[in-house]
């Protein structure tokens, strides 16, 4: 358990050796590359929180942008419903317009063929009724009838309106007026004389009178001066009911 | 513990503690070399395991001295190092711990007391340095003195003593015993070796970052 001087400052100059071998060759290359592998490892974690960042950050944006496109899609959606049911409902108008149109062309095809049936049969009826009536007045007629048409005739004459009596004066001008009387019977000659003072008695002119017999006028007659015919029997009496008939329509 | 073995060169009387010394030395640069001559970014199985050595002895004196670890850190971790290698030593057959000469321990001990005032004067300067001994009062200054002179004394003696005493112990008891505990001694010898290298290194680190902190901490702030 002697100090030894020799060993005390020998073993100082050792450890001192020791420390700046130990610096040297050990304890600086160590740390180095302990700081290069630190430094390594911090610079590969800020790469990998970068690229997290990165990567959420792409992340928010595509899901930002699915959800805007979500929007897009469903508003696109929309709209496709909508014009969609626009179109149905445009087209159920135009379908339910045409179908009313034909309704209504159908129903005025029908009026129509309605109407056009019962005008054929009122037609049909009033010629049944004026064959029948022409029928009945055929056996019911005869001279007597006759001489009464031939007097109503004459009163019809005498009371002739304005219009009429100024279109036989306009035949006054004419040299000879031809007037055809067509008679159911034959007339008397005492009514000729009636008839012929009182056409004489209206025309200024010279009158050519002209008889016939026509048992289709039933009973009555008729005279034709120019254009202009003047009919007092049955015959046209039935047809003029007839076109009553059909003007009442 | 005598040192048999003495030769001498020039004026120097070499012991056997010196030849331990260089030895211990030898090896350990040997190993740094080797561990050191191939430094991968991939660390092999020897690099890892002096990379973790060395990391965790840098950690422990960046615990005590946070601003001056890496400063210190050389110093704290070469005395570690030798001084388990040392203590262990004694282990192997035929051959004696150095730290069980009171010449190694000494000049240990010396080699700290420098390094502490060293290190406080780099760090803060040697007025300020020597000024902290005058805080709080100027009539500490001996007893800071005594402090110093008797810390490093009894850094030397606690390990020459602890170390002697452990192998002498270790005889006597297998002397008495014979070979039925030899086992346990060894245990209790390695427990013992790195628990006083253990005490000296971190003793030395405290008193070192004590000297380079010891204006922050006698400043008000």
């Amino acid at each position: 358990m002697e100090f030894n001087l020799s060993t005390f400052v020998l073993e100082i100059i050792n450890f001192l050796i020791l420390i700046w071998i130990l610096q040297r060759l050990f304890y600086k290359p160590l740390l180095e590359v302990i700081a290069k592998r630190k430094q390594f490892i911090d610079q590969s974690l800020s790469e990998a929180k970068n690229l997290k960042l990165h990567a959420e950050q792409q992340c928010s944006l595509y899901e930002n942008r699915q959800k805007l496109w979500e929007q897009e899609k469903q508003a696109a959606l929309n709209e496709l419903h909508r014009q969609l049911e626009a179109e149905r409902r445009a087209a159920l108008d135009k379908l339910n317009a045409d179908l009313e149109q034909e309704r209504q062309k159908a129903k005025v095809t029908l009026s129509r063929q309605q109407q056009e049936l019962r005008q054929q049969t009122e037609k049909q009826a009033l010629q049944n009724g004026a064959k029948f009536a022409g029928m009945l007045l055929q056996q019911a007629s005869g001279p007597e009838l006759e001489a009464r048409l031939f007097s109503l005739l004459l009163d019809n004459l005498t009371t002739l309106p304005e219009a009429c009596k100024l279109c036989l004066t306009t035949l006054s001008t004419k040299k000879s007026i031809p007037i055809k009387i067509t008679s159911a019977y034959p007339l008397a000659d005492e009514m000729r004389g009636q008839l012929e003072q009182k056409l004489t008695s209206l025309i200024n002119s010279p009158i050519n009178f002209q008889y016939h017999q026509d048992v289709a006028l039933i009973a009555g007659l008729r005279m034709d001066i120019g254009a202009w015919v003047l009919n007092a029997n049955l015959q046209h009496e039935l047809v003029g009911f007839t076109e009553i008939g059909y003007e009442s329509e | 513990m005598e040192n048999e073995f003495t030769f001498a060169l020039g004026p120097l009387a070499i012991s056997a503690s010196i030849i331990t010394t260089w030895g211990i030395m030898l090896v350990i640069t040997a190993i740094a070399w080797l561990s050191t001559r191939h430094l991968a970014m991939l660390p092999g199985a020897l690099q890892t395991t002096v990379e973790g050595i060395v990391a965790t002895i840098d950690e422990a004196v960046s615990a005590v001295a946070p601003e001056h670890g890496r400063q210190i850190m050389p110093f704290i971790a070469s005395l570690w190092l030798f001084l388990i290698i040392a203590n262990l030593l004694s282990l192997i057959p035929g051959l004696h711990s150095p730290t069980q000469d009171l010449s190694v321990t000494s000049a240990l001990a010396i080699v700290v007391f420098f390094s502490v005032h060293w290190f406080g004067i780099k760090t803060q300067g040697l007025k300020k340095y020597l000024h902290h001994y005058l805080k709080p009062s100027p009539i500490l200054l001996p007893f800071h003195i005594i402090s110093e002179l008797t810390r490093t004394l009894a850094l030397a003696i606690r390990l020459f003593g602890n170390m002697m005493s452990l192998e002498m112990a270790a005889m006597l008891v297998l002397l008495v015993a014979g070979f039925l505990a030899p086992i346990p001694i060894l245990m209790l010898h390695i427990i013992e070796a790195l628990v006083q290298a253990y005490i000296f290194g971190m003793l030395a680190l405290v008193y070192v970052a004590g000297a380079i902190q010891s204006q922050q901490l006698n400043s008000p702030e």
